[in-house]
Protein backbone atom coordinates (compact mmCIF):
# COMPACT_ATOMS: atom_id res chain seq x y z
CA UNK A 1 0.00 0.00 0.00
CA UNK A 2 1.32 3.20 -1.24
CA UNK A 3 2.53 4.85 2.49
CA UNK A 4 0.88 7.80 2.45
CA UNK A 5 -2.36 6.08 1.25
CA UNK A 6 -1.46 4.37 4.92
CA UNK A 7 -1.20 6.96 6.95
CA UNK A 8 -4.25 8.81 5.88
CA UNK A 9 -6.00 5.51 6.63
CA UNK A 10 -4.06 5.29 9.95
CA UNK A 11 -5.02 9.02 11.01
CA UNK A 12 -9.05 7.94 10.15
CA UNK A 13 -7.86 4.92 12.66
CA UNK A 14 -6.72 7.11 15.07
CA UNK A 15 -9.33 9.86 14.74
CA UNK A 16 -12.26 7.08 15.09
CA UNK A 17 -10.50 6.21 18.14
CA UNK A 18 -11.13 9.62 19.94
CA UNK A 19 -14.21 9.92 18.28
CA UNK A 20 -15.96 7.12 19.31
CA UNK A 21 -13.88 6.53 23.18
CA UNK A 22 -12.44 9.85 23.46
CA UNK A 23 -8.98 8.35 23.51
CA UNK A 24 -5.90 7.58 21.51
CA UNK A 25 -4.26 3.98 20.38
CA UNK A 26 -2.00 2.46 22.36
CA UNK A 27 0.07 -1.20 22.12
CA UNK A 28 2.30 -0.99 25.14
CA UNK A 29 -0.10 -0.42 27.95
CA UNK A 30 -1.24 -3.80 27.02
CA UNK A 31 1.79 -5.33 27.73
CA UNK A 32 1.84 -3.46 31.05
CA UNK A 33 -2.01 -4.89 31.63
CA UNK A 34 -1.16 -8.44 30.92
CA UNK A 35 2.10 -8.13 33.15
CA UNK A 36 0.12 -6.66 36.08
CA UNK A 37 -2.61 -9.15 35.85
CA UNK A 38 -0.43 -12.05 35.72
CA UNK A 39 1.63 -11.01 38.70
CA UNK A 40 -1.67 -10.70 40.63
CA UNK A 41 -2.15 -13.92 39.75
CA UNK A 42 1.03 -15.52 40.88
CA UNK A 43 1.88 -13.78 43.97
CA UNK A 44 -1.10 -11.71 44.64
CA UNK A 45 0.83 -10.55 48.20
CA UNK A 46 3.02 -9.04 45.85
CA UNK A 47 1.04 -6.87 44.12
CA UNK A 48 -0.46 -5.29 47.11
CA UNK A 49 2.84 -4.36 48.54
CA UNK A 50 4.35 -2.82 45.06
CA UNK A 51 3.10 0.60 44.75
CA UNK A 52 3.28 0.43 41.22
CA UNK A 53 1.19 -2.87 40.62
CA UNK A 54 -1.05 -1.29 43.63
CA UNK A 55 -1.62 2.19 41.11
CA UNK A 56 -2.05 -0.37 38.03
CA UNK A 57 -4.80 -2.50 39.40
CA UNK A 58 -6.69 0.63 41.52
CA UNK A 59 -8.33 1.95 39.22
CA UNK A 60 -10.36 -0.95 37.44
CA UNK A 61 -11.01 -4.40 38.40
CA UNK A 62 -9.66 -6.76 36.15
CA UNK A 63 -6.40 -5.23 34.35
CA UNK A 64 -7.33 -7.71 31.37
CA UNK A 65 -10.81 -5.91 30.76
CA UNK A 66 -9.60 -2.92 29.68
CA UNK A 67 -10.17 -0.63 26.51
CA UNK A 68 -5.99 -1.29 25.11
CA UNK A 69 -5.98 -4.81 25.57
CA UNK A 70 -9.17 -5.15 23.33
CA UNK A 71 -7.86 -3.02 21.16
CA UNK A 72 -4.42 -5.18 20.64
CA UNK A 73 -6.56 -8.39 19.80
CA UNK A 74 -7.91 -6.00 17.65
CA UNK A 75 -4.66 -5.61 16.13
CA UNK A 76 -3.19 -9.16 15.76
CA UNK A 77 -6.79 -9.99 13.97
CA UNK A 78 -6.19 -7.67 11.35
CA UNK A 79 -2.52 -7.72 10.81
CA UNK A 80 -2.94 -11.39 10.21
CA UNK A 81 -5.88 -10.78 8.16
CA UNK A 82 -3.44 -8.13 5.81
CA UNK A 83 -0.67 -10.84 6.19
CA UNK A 84 -3.11 -13.22 5.06
CA UNK A 85 -4.49 -11.11 2.13
CA UNK A 86 -0.85 -9.80 1.08
CA UNK A 87 0.54 -13.47 1.40
CA UNK A 88 2.81 -12.60 3.74
CA UNK A 89 2.82 -15.54 6.42
CA UNK A 90 5.92 -17.23 6.83
CA UNK A 91 8.10 -17.99 9.92
CA UNK A 92 10.85 -16.12 9.39
CA UNK A 93 14.29 -14.36 11.48
CA UNK A 94 14.47 -10.79 9.23
CA UNK A 95 18.14 -9.70 9.32
CA UNK A 96 20.97 -8.13 7.14
CA UNK A 97 22.87 -10.47 5.54
CA UNK A 98 26.00 -9.42 7.71
CA UNK A 99 24.58 -10.43 10.53
CA UNK A 100 23.13 -13.91 11.86
CA UNK A 101 20.09 -14.76 13.12
CA UNK A 102 21.76 -15.14 16.39
CA UNK A 103 22.82 -11.84 16.62
CA UNK A 104 19.45 -10.52 15.40
CA UNK A 105 17.38 -12.11 17.80
CA UNK A 106 19.81 -11.03 20.93
CA UNK A 107 19.34 -7.71 19.77
CA UNK A 108 15.54 -7.53 19.54
CA UNK A 109 15.55 -9.15 22.95
CA UNK A 110 17.39 -6.15 23.88
CA UNK A 111 15.59 -3.71 21.98
CA UNK A 112 12.39 -5.03 23.35
CA UNK A 113 13.56 -5.06 27.02
CA UNK A 114 14.59 -1.39 26.11
CA UNK A 115 10.76 -0.21 24.27
CA UNK A 116 9.44 -2.22 27.26
CA UNK A 117 11.03 -0.44 29.61
CA UNK A 118 10.95 3.32 27.72
CA UNK A 119 7.26 2.95 27.36
CA UNK A 120 6.09 2.57 30.99
CA UNK A 121 8.42 5.74 32.27
CA UNK A 122 7.65 7.65 29.43
CA UNK A 123 4.18 6.48 29.94
CA UNK A 124 3.04 5.14 26.34
CA UNK A 125 4.98 4.07 23.43
CA UNK A 126 5.08 5.08 19.86
CA UNK A 127 1.54 4.36 19.06
CA UNK A 128 0.22 5.86 22.75
CA UNK A 129 2.29 8.64 23.54
CA UNK A 130 4.05 9.84 20.49
CA UNK A 131 1.22 8.71 17.54
CA UNK A 132 -1.76 9.31 19.74
CA UNK A 133 -0.32 12.55 21.61
CA UNK A 134 0.18 14.21 18.63
CA UNK A 135 -2.92 13.66 17.00
CA UNK A 136 -4.66 15.81 20.69
CA UNK A 137 -1.43 17.98 20.50
CA UNK A 138 -0.49 16.83 23.29
CA UNK A 139 3.12 18.65 24.78
CA UNK A 140 4.36 15.63 26.00
CA UNK A 141 3.44 13.50 22.95
CA UNK A 142 5.22 15.77 20.86
CA UNK A 143 8.54 15.46 23.07
CA UNK A 144 8.11 11.49 23.25
CA UNK A 145 8.54 11.43 19.41
CA UNK A 146 11.23 13.52 19.24
CA UNK A 147 13.04 11.73 21.90
CA UNK A 148 12.43 8.41 20.07
CA UNK A 149 13.26 9.47 16.16
CA UNK A 150 16.33 11.64 17.98
CA UNK A 151 17.99 8.85 19.57
CA UNK A 152 17.42 6.26 17.04
CA UNK A 153 18.69 8.59 14.16
CA UNK A 154 21.94 9.50 16.54
CA UNK A 155 22.69 5.60 17.66
CA UNK A 156 21.63 4.51 13.88
CA UNK A 157 25.18 4.90 12.53
CA UNK A 158 26.20 2.39 15.84
CA UNK A 159 24.06 -0.32 14.89
CA UNK A 160 24.29 -0.42 10.80
CA UNK A 161 25.41 -3.54 10.64
CA UNK A 162 22.14 -4.94 11.70
CA UNK A 163 20.17 -3.77 9.15
CA UNK A 164 22.28 -2.57 5.91
CA UNK B 1 3.68 16.04 -24.69
CA UNK B 2 3.74 13.65 -21.59
CA UNK B 3 0.35 14.52 -19.22
CA UNK B 4 1.78 16.15 -16.06
CA UNK B 5 0.62 13.50 -13.35
CA UNK B 6 0.84 14.18 -9.41
CA UNK B 7 2.69 11.56 -7.28
CA UNK B 8 1.13 10.53 -4.15
CA UNK B 9 3.53 12.77 -2.18
CA UNK B 10 2.90 15.61 -3.98
CA UNK B 11 -1.32 14.85 -4.34
CA UNK B 12 -1.00 14.73 -0.27
CA UNK B 13 0.98 17.60 -0.14
CA UNK B 14 -0.96 19.76 -1.84
CA UNK B 15 -4.35 18.72 0.11
CA UNK B 16 -3.20 18.95 3.68
CA UNK B 17 -1.52 22.08 2.96
CA UNK B 18 -4.93 23.61 1.83
CA UNK B 19 -6.79 21.80 4.48
CA UNK B 20 -4.02 23.22 7.01
CA UNK B 21 -4.50 26.51 6.12
CA UNK B 22 -8.16 26.67 5.84
CA UNK B 23 -8.11 25.71 9.72
CA UNK B 24 -5.01 27.77 10.58
CA UNK B 25 -7.48 31.26 8.59
CA UNK B 26 -10.34 30.61 10.90
CA UNK B 27 -10.44 32.39 14.31
CA UNK B 28 -10.07 29.98 17.41
CA UNK B 29 -12.56 31.22 19.41
CA UNK B 30 -14.83 29.67 17.10
CA UNK B 31 -13.45 25.90 16.78
CA UNK B 32 -12.83 25.64 20.45
CA UNK B 33 -16.15 26.44 22.82
CA UNK B 34 -18.59 24.19 22.87
CA UNK B 35 -22.08 25.94 23.11
CA UNK B 36 -25.41 24.66 24.05
CA UNK B 37 -28.15 24.48 21.08
CA UNK B 38 -31.63 26.32 21.51
CA UNK B 39 -33.35 22.62 22.12
CA UNK B 40 -30.76 21.61 25.24
CA UNK B 41 -31.68 25.49 26.95
CA UNK B 42 -35.16 24.73 26.58
CA UNK B 43 -35.00 21.58 28.24
CA UNK B 44 -33.08 22.68 31.02
CA UNK B 45 -35.68 25.90 31.16
CA UNK B 46 -38.25 23.27 31.21
CA UNK B 47 -36.74 21.64 34.01
CA UNK B 48 -36.34 24.57 35.67
CA UNK B 49 -33.00 23.53 37.81
CA UNK B 50 -31.54 26.61 37.84
CA UNK B 51 -33.91 27.91 40.35
CA UNK B 52 -33.03 28.32 43.92
CA UNK B 53 -34.94 29.35 46.78
CA UNK B 54 -34.36 32.11 49.14
CA UNK B 55 -34.24 29.92 52.12
CA UNK B 56 -31.17 27.61 50.76
CA UNK B 57 -29.33 30.89 50.17
CA UNK B 58 -30.08 32.37 53.65
CA UNK B 59 -28.72 29.02 54.82
CA UNK B 60 -25.70 28.91 52.87
CA UNK B 61 -25.03 32.57 53.84
CA UNK B 62 -25.83 32.01 57.45
CA UNK B 63 -23.51 28.92 57.67
CA UNK B 64 -20.73 30.89 55.48
CA UNK B 65 -20.52 28.40 52.51
CA UNK B 66 -17.33 29.30 50.69
CA UNK B 67 -18.74 28.14 47.41
CA UNK B 68 -21.48 30.33 47.26
CA UNK B 69 -21.10 33.34 44.91
CA UNK B 70 -24.04 36.06 44.92
CA UNK B 71 -23.77 38.24 41.90
CA UNK B 72 -26.09 41.06 41.42
CA UNK B 73 -27.03 42.18 38.01
CA UNK B 74 -28.79 45.05 38.82
CA UNK B 75 -27.23 48.36 37.78
CA UNK B 76 -24.41 49.32 39.91
CA UNK B 77 -26.52 52.68 41.89
CA UNK B 78 -28.98 50.14 42.76
CA UNK B 79 -26.18 47.79 44.29
CA UNK B 80 -24.64 50.56 45.96
CA UNK B 81 -27.96 51.15 47.65
CA UNK B 82 -28.28 47.94 48.76
CA UNK B 83 -27.32 44.03 48.01
CA UNK B 84 -26.98 41.03 49.79
CA UNK B 85 -24.27 40.03 51.89
CA UNK B 86 -20.78 39.16 50.27
CA UNK B 87 -22.49 39.75 46.40
CA UNK B 88 -20.51 41.22 43.75
CA UNK B 89 -22.26 42.98 41.06
CA UNK B 90 -22.50 42.52 37.42
CA UNK B 91 -24.67 44.77 35.77
CA UNK B 92 -26.87 43.16 33.16
CA UNK B 93 -25.39 45.46 30.43
CA UNK B 94 -21.80 44.58 31.23
CA UNK B 95 -22.86 40.75 31.49
CA UNK B 96 -20.44 39.59 27.99
CA UNK B 97 -17.92 41.93 29.02
CA UNK B 98 -14.55 39.90 29.14
CA UNK B 99 -13.75 41.41 32.59
CA UNK B 100 -16.16 39.11 33.85
CA UNK B 101 -16.13 36.05 31.91
CA UNK B 102 -13.68 34.42 34.65
CA UNK B 103 -16.08 34.80 37.26
CA UNK B 104 -19.35 33.36 35.19
CA UNK B 105 -17.21 31.08 33.72
CA UNK B 106 -15.60 28.47 35.96
CA UNK B 107 -15.73 25.08 38.33
CA UNK B 108 -15.40 25.93 41.64
CA UNK B 109 -17.91 28.81 42.95
CA UNK B 110 -21.94 28.16 42.99
CA UNK B 111 -22.84 31.20 41.33
CA UNK B 112 -26.41 32.46 42.21
CA UNK B 113 -27.57 35.98 39.88
CA UNK B 114 -30.37 37.43 41.33
CA UNK B 115 -32.12 41.15 40.56
CA UNK B 116 -35.13 42.50 42.22
CA UNK B 117 -37.83 40.11 40.27
CA UNK B 118 -36.80 36.76 39.04
CA UNK B 119 -36.62 37.99 34.98
CA UNK B 120 -34.00 40.37 34.99
CA UNK B 121 -31.67 37.49 36.50
CA UNK B 122 -33.42 34.59 34.47
CA UNK B 123 -32.81 36.30 31.57
CA UNK B 124 -28.93 36.82 32.10
CA UNK B 125 -28.64 32.93 33.10
CA UNK B 126 -30.15 31.94 30.17
CA UNK B 127 -27.57 34.17 27.79
CA UNK B 128 -24.36 32.77 30.04
CA UNK B 129 -25.94 29.04 29.94
CA UNK B 130 -25.55 29.40 25.97
CA UNK B 131 -22.36 30.42 26.19
CA UNK B 132 -21.96 26.88 27.52
CA UNK B 133 -20.99 28.31 31.52
CA UNK B 134 -21.96 25.67 34.15
CA UNK B 135 -22.42 26.27 38.31
CA UNK B 136 -24.64 29.52 37.58
CA UNK B 137 -27.92 29.65 39.16
CA UNK B 138 -30.73 31.92 39.51
CA UNK B 139 -32.20 33.60 42.85
CA UNK B 140 -36.11 32.60 42.74
CA UNK B 141 -38.37 35.75 43.29
CA UNK B 142 -35.33 37.90 43.66
CA UNK B 143 -34.75 40.78 45.99
CA UNK B 144 -38.55 41.09 46.43
CA UNK B 145 -39.25 37.41 48.01
CA UNK B 146 -36.14 37.71 49.72
CA UNK B 147 -37.88 40.68 51.95
CA UNK B 148 -40.84 38.97 51.72
CA UNK B 149 -39.61 35.73 52.89
CA UNK B 150 -36.20 36.22 54.68
CA UNK B 151 -36.32 39.49 56.36
CA UNK B 152 -39.56 39.26 56.98
CA UNK B 153 -41.10 36.32 57.32
CA UNK B 154 -45.10 35.79 58.25
CA UNK B 155 -45.59 33.61 61.13
CA UNK B 156 -47.71 30.47 59.35
CA UNK B 157 -51.07 29.93 60.77
CA UNK B 158 -51.35 27.87 63.71
CA UNK B 159 -52.70 24.64 62.02
CA UNK B 160 -49.63 25.04 59.28
CA UNK B 161 -47.56 21.81 59.75
CA UNK B 162 -44.79 21.56 61.64
CA UNK B 163 -42.02 21.80 58.86
CA UNK B 164 -43.82 25.20 57.95
CA UNK B 165 -43.04 26.56 61.74
CA UNK B 166 -39.60 25.11 61.18
CA UNK B 167 -39.22 26.84 58.41
CA UNK B 168 -40.32 29.73 59.85
CA UNK B 169 -37.81 29.89 62.85
CA UNK B 170 -35.20 29.57 60.17
CA UNK B 171 -36.11 32.07 58.68
CA UNK B 172 -36.71 34.31 61.42
CA UNK B 173 -33.09 33.58 62.75
CA UNK B 174 -31.79 33.93 59.29
CA UNK B 175 -33.22 37.07 59.32
CA UNK B 176 -31.72 38.55 62.46
CA UNK B 177 -28.08 37.07 60.99
CA UNK B 178 -28.66 38.79 57.86
CA UNK B 179 -29.95 41.80 58.95
CA UNK B 180 -33.53 41.91 58.99
CA UNK B 181 -36.44 43.22 60.60
CA UNK B 182 -37.48 42.71 64.30
CA UNK B 183 -34.86 40.51 65.79
CA UNK B 184 -36.67 37.91 67.63
CA UNK B 185 -34.42 35.30 69.90
CA UNK B 186 -34.26 31.56 68.82
CA UNK B 187 -35.88 29.93 71.53
CA UNK B 188 -33.92 27.04 72.93
CA UNK B 189 -35.12 23.37 72.29
CA UNK B 190 -37.22 24.79 68.96
CA UNK B 191 -36.95 22.46 66.23
CA UNK B 192 -33.85 22.39 64.03
CA UNK B 193 -34.63 24.58 60.23
CA UNK B 194 -35.24 21.51 58.05
CA UNK B 195 -32.87 20.97 55.96
CA UNK B 196 -32.93 21.78 52.52
CA UNK B 197 -32.26 19.52 49.78
CA UNK B 198 -29.43 21.23 48.00
CA UNK B 199 -28.80 21.12 44.30
CA UNK B 200 -25.26 19.93 43.33
CA UNK B 201 -23.80 21.84 41.29
CA UNK B 202 -23.86 20.47 37.62
CA UNK B 203 -21.19 17.73 36.89
CA UNK B 204 -19.09 18.40 33.83
CA UNK B 205 -18.92 15.19 31.71
CA UNK B 206 -16.08 13.70 32.80
CA UNK B 207 -12.98 13.59 30.31
CA UNK B 208 -11.95 10.27 29.47
CA UNK B 209 -9.17 8.10 30.88
CA UNK B 210 -6.72 7.22 28.40
CA UNK B 211 -3.18 6.95 27.74
CA UNK B 212 -0.89 3.98 27.22
CA UNK B 213 0.98 3.89 30.64
CA UNK C 1 -22.13 14.44 19.43
CA UNK C 2 -18.62 12.97 20.09
CA UNK C 3 -16.67 11.26 21.87
CA UNK C 4 -19.61 8.65 21.58
CA UNK C 5 -18.98 6.97 25.39
CA UNK C 6 -19.14 10.22 26.91
CA UNK C 7 -22.33 11.36 25.50
CA UNK C 8 -23.93 7.80 26.04
CA UNK C 9 -24.25 7.28 23.02
CA UNK C 10 -22.69 4.06 23.05
CA UNK C 11 -22.29 2.05 25.72
CA UNK C 12 -18.61 0.72 28.12
CA UNK C 13 -19.25 -2.74 27.10
CA UNK C 14 -19.89 -1.15 23.28
CA UNK C 15 -16.83 0.79 23.55
CA UNK C 16 -14.53 -2.04 24.20
CA UNK C 17 -15.90 -3.97 21.31
CA UNK C 18 -15.36 -0.92 19.48
CA UNK C 19 -11.43 -1.28 20.61
CA UNK C 20 -11.77 -4.55 19.06
CA UNK C 21 -12.51 -3.50 15.88
CA UNK C 22 -10.07 -0.01 15.95
CA UNK C 23 -7.63 -2.51 16.79
CA UNK C 24 -8.29 -4.13 13.28
CA UNK C 25 -8.09 -1.23 11.38
CA UNK C 26 -4.82 -0.66 12.93
CA UNK C 27 -3.16 -3.85 13.00
CA UNK C 28 -4.28 -4.00 9.46
CA UNK C 29 -2.88 -0.63 8.14
CA UNK C 30 0.01 -1.09 9.61
CA UNK C 31 0.73 -4.51 8.24
CA UNK C 32 -0.45 -3.36 4.83
CA UNK C 33 1.41 -0.30 5.23
CA UNK C 34 4.61 -2.83 5.64
CA UNK C 35 5.26 -2.22 9.01
CA UNK C 36 5.92 -6.13 9.68
CA UNK C 37 9.39 -6.03 8.29
CA UNK C 38 11.93 -5.05 10.74
CA UNK C 39 14.28 -3.75 7.92
CA UNK C 40 12.02 -1.72 6.56
CA UNK C 41 11.00 0.38 9.42
CA UNK C 42 14.84 0.67 10.45
CA UNK C 43 15.62 1.86 6.75
CA UNK C 44 14.04 5.31 7.60
CA UNK C 45 17.32 5.91 10.12
CA UNK C 46 19.22 4.96 7.18
CA UNK C 47 17.39 6.65 4.56
CA UNK C 48 16.57 3.61 2.12
CA UNK C 49 12.93 3.54 2.93
CA UNK C 50 11.47 6.33 4.58
CA UNK C 51 7.96 4.77 4.93
CA UNK C 52 7.84 5.15 8.87
CA UNK C 53 8.03 8.33 8.21
CA UNK C 54 5.25 8.71 6.04
CA UNK C 55 3.28 7.12 7.71
CA UNK C 56 3.56 8.48 10.69
CA UNK C 57 3.25 11.82 10.02
CA UNK C 58 0.89 12.14 7.76
CA UNK C 59 -1.35 10.00 10.61
CA UNK C 60 -0.59 12.02 13.06
CA UNK C 61 -1.68 15.45 10.70
CA UNK C 62 -4.86 13.55 9.51
CA UNK C 63 -5.85 13.12 13.28
CA UNK C 64 -4.92 16.49 14.08
CA UNK C 65 -6.93 17.81 11.35
CA UNK C 66 -9.85 15.90 11.50
CA UNK C 67 -10.10 16.73 15.62
CA UNK C 68 -10.23 20.14 14.66
CA UNK C 69 -12.71 19.98 11.81
CA UNK C 70 -14.83 18.24 13.43
CA UNK C 71 -15.02 20.34 16.37
CA UNK C 72 -15.23 23.58 13.81
CA UNK C 73 -18.64 21.68 12.95
CA UNK C 74 -19.33 21.13 16.23
CA UNK C 75 -19.38 17.61 15.93
CA UNK C 76 -16.93 16.80 19.18
CA UNK C 77 -16.30 18.26 22.93
CA UNK C 78 -12.57 18.59 22.42
CA UNK C 79 -12.64 18.75 26.02
CA UNK C 80 -13.74 16.14 27.06
CA UNK C 81 -10.76 13.81 24.82
CA UNK C 82 -8.04 12.81 26.65
CA UNK C 83 -4.81 14.70 26.26
CA UNK C 84 -1.70 12.73 27.22
CA UNK C 85 -0.37 14.05 30.09
CA UNK C 86 3.07 15.68 30.30
CA UNK C 87 5.93 15.08 32.98
CA UNK C 88 8.92 16.38 31.51
CA UNK C 89 11.90 14.30 32.48
CA UNK C 90 10.34 10.66 31.29
CA UNK C 91 8.59 11.91 29.17
CA UNK C 92 12.01 12.49 27.45
CA UNK C 93 14.14 10.25 29.20
CA UNK C 94 11.68 7.45 28.49
CA UNK C 95 11.54 8.31 24.72
CA UNK C 96 15.68 8.07 24.54
CA UNK C 97 15.23 4.84 26.42
CA UNK C 98 12.71 3.79 23.70
CA UNK C 99 14.65 4.87 20.57
CA UNK C 100 17.58 2.70 21.67
CA UNK C 101 15.21 -0.02 22.04
CA UNK C 102 13.88 1.11 18.43
CA UNK C 103 17.35 1.13 16.60
CA UNK C 104 18.49 -2.29 18.63
CA UNK C 105 15.33 -3.93 18.41
CA UNK C 106 13.84 -3.06 14.54
CA UNK C 107 10.32 -2.59 16.09
CA UNK C 108 7.86 -0.49 18.25
CA UNK C 109 5.20 -1.98 20.74
CA UNK C 110 2.91 -1.84 18.22
CA UNK C 111 4.32 -2.71 14.69
CA UNK C 112 6.16 -6.15 16.90
CA UNK C 113 2.70 -7.55 17.40
CA UNK C 114 1.82 -6.94 13.82
CA UNK C 115 5.31 -8.50 12.73
CA UNK C 116 4.42 -11.57 15.25
CA UNK C 117 1.63 -12.32 13.48
CA UNK C 118 2.48 -13.08 10.67
CA UNK C 119 5.75 -15.23 11.77
CA UNK C 120 8.52 -12.74 12.16
CA UNK C 121 10.18 -14.70 15.19
CA UNK C 122 12.70 -11.97 16.07
CA UNK C 123 9.43 -9.84 16.72
CA UNK C 124 8.35 -12.11 19.23
CA UNK C 125 11.67 -12.42 20.79
CA UNK C 126 11.16 -8.73 20.76
CA UNK C 127 7.79 -9.04 22.55
CA UNK C 128 8.96 -11.49 24.84
CA UNK C 129 11.97 -8.21 25.45
CA UNK C 130 8.78 -5.88 25.60
CA UNK C 131 7.35 -7.70 28.73
CA UNK C 132 10.48 -8.53 30.38
CA UNK C 133 11.50 -4.75 30.25
CA UNK C 134 8.00 -4.13 31.89
CA UNK C 135 8.44 -6.34 34.55
CA UNK C 136 11.70 -4.64 35.54
CA UNK C 137 10.10 -1.42 35.41
CA UNK C 138 7.48 -2.52 37.79
CA UNK C 139 9.28 -4.95 40.39
CA UNK C 140 12.48 -1.72 40.01
CA UNK C 141 9.39 1.04 40.72
CA UNK C 142 10.55 2.60 44.02
CA UNK C 143 14.14 3.01 42.01
CA UNK C 144 12.81 5.75 39.69
CA UNK C 145 9.74 6.37 40.81
CA UNK C 146 11.36 9.58 41.35
CA UNK C 147 12.32 10.35 37.89
CA UNK C 148 8.77 8.55 36.58
CA UNK C 149 7.17 11.63 38.72
CA UNK C 150 9.13 14.49 38.35
CA UNK C 151 8.15 17.52 36.53
CA UNK C 152 4.38 17.24 36.31
CA UNK C 153 3.38 19.73 33.76
CA UNK C 154 -0.21 18.83 33.80
CA UNK C 155 -1.95 18.12 30.41
CA UNK C 156 -0.90 21.04 28.46
CA UNK C 157 -1.22 21.27 24.42
CA UNK C 158 1.16 21.82 22.58
CA UNK C 159 0.00 24.72 20.80
CA UNK C 160 -0.80 26.42 24.40
CA UNK C 161 2.69 26.04 25.38
CA UNK C 162 3.62 28.07 22.26
CA UNK C 163 0.87 30.51 22.87
CA UNK C 164 -0.36 29.71 19.19
CA UNK C 165 -3.92 28.71 17.68
CA UNK C 166 -4.25 25.04 16.82
CA UNK C 167 -4.98 25.42 13.67
CA UNK C 168 -1.43 27.79 13.10
CA UNK C 169 0.14 24.99 15.02
CA UNK C 170 -1.25 22.09 12.82
CA UNK C 171 -0.50 24.27 9.36
CA UNK C 172 3.52 24.41 11.01
CA UNK C 173 3.08 20.45 10.80
CA UNK C 174 2.09 19.89 7.41
CA UNK C 175 4.64 22.72 6.47
CA UNK C 176 7.53 20.68 8.55
CA UNK C 177 6.23 17.25 7.04
CA UNK C 178 5.85 18.51 3.70
CA UNK C 179 9.75 19.04 3.45
CA UNK C 180 10.09 16.17 5.23
CA UNK C 181 8.81 13.89 2.50
CA UNK C 182 10.52 15.64 0.40
CA UNK C 183 13.82 15.16 1.62
CA UNK C 184 12.83 11.32 2.08
CA UNK C 185 12.19 10.33 -1.09
CA UNK C 186 15.59 12.39 -2.43
CA UNK C 187 17.05 9.93 -0.04
CA UNK C 188 15.26 7.29 -0.84
CA UNK C 189 16.74 7.88 -4.46
CA UNK C 190 19.96 8.67 -3.21
CA UNK C 191 20.39 5.36 -0.56
CA UNK C 192 18.77 2.85 -2.70
CA UNK C 193 18.79 -0.91 -1.20
CA UNK C 194 17.47 -3.93 -3.03
CA UNK C 195 14.66 -5.19 -2.13
CA UNK C 196 15.33 -7.00 0.94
Amino acid sequence: MNPYLAGVLLGLVVLSANLISGRGLGASGAVKSAIVATVDVVAPAHTESSEYYEMALGTHGNPLNNWLVYQVLGVLVGAFLSGVLARRLKWKVEHSPKITSKTRLMFALAGGVLFGFGSQLGRGCTSGAALSGMAVFSLGGFITMAAIFGTAFALAYFFRKLWI
Amino acid sequence: MKKFQFTPRQMLSVVILSLGIIIAAVPKDTTTPYKLSADQILEEMKSGTQYLYPDLIAQMLVEGDPTLQLIDVRPPAEYEKYHLPGAINIPFDELLSSDYQYLLNQDVMMNVLYANGTTRANEAWMLIRQLGYDNNYVLTGGLNYWVETILNPQAPATSSPDDEFARYDFRKAASGALGGGAVAPVEQGSTAPAAIPRPRPQQKKQAVQGGCS
Amino acid sequence: MAPFVVYDIISENTNLLMAFFIGIGFGFILEQAGFSSSRKLAGVFYGYDAVVLKVFFTAAIVGMLGLLFFSLFGWVDMSVIYVNETYLYSAIVGGVIMGAGFIMGGYCPGTSFCAATIGKIDAIVFIGGMFLGVFIFGEGYPLWKNLYMAEFMGFPKISEFFGINEGIFVLLVIVAAVLMFWGAEWAEKKFPREEY
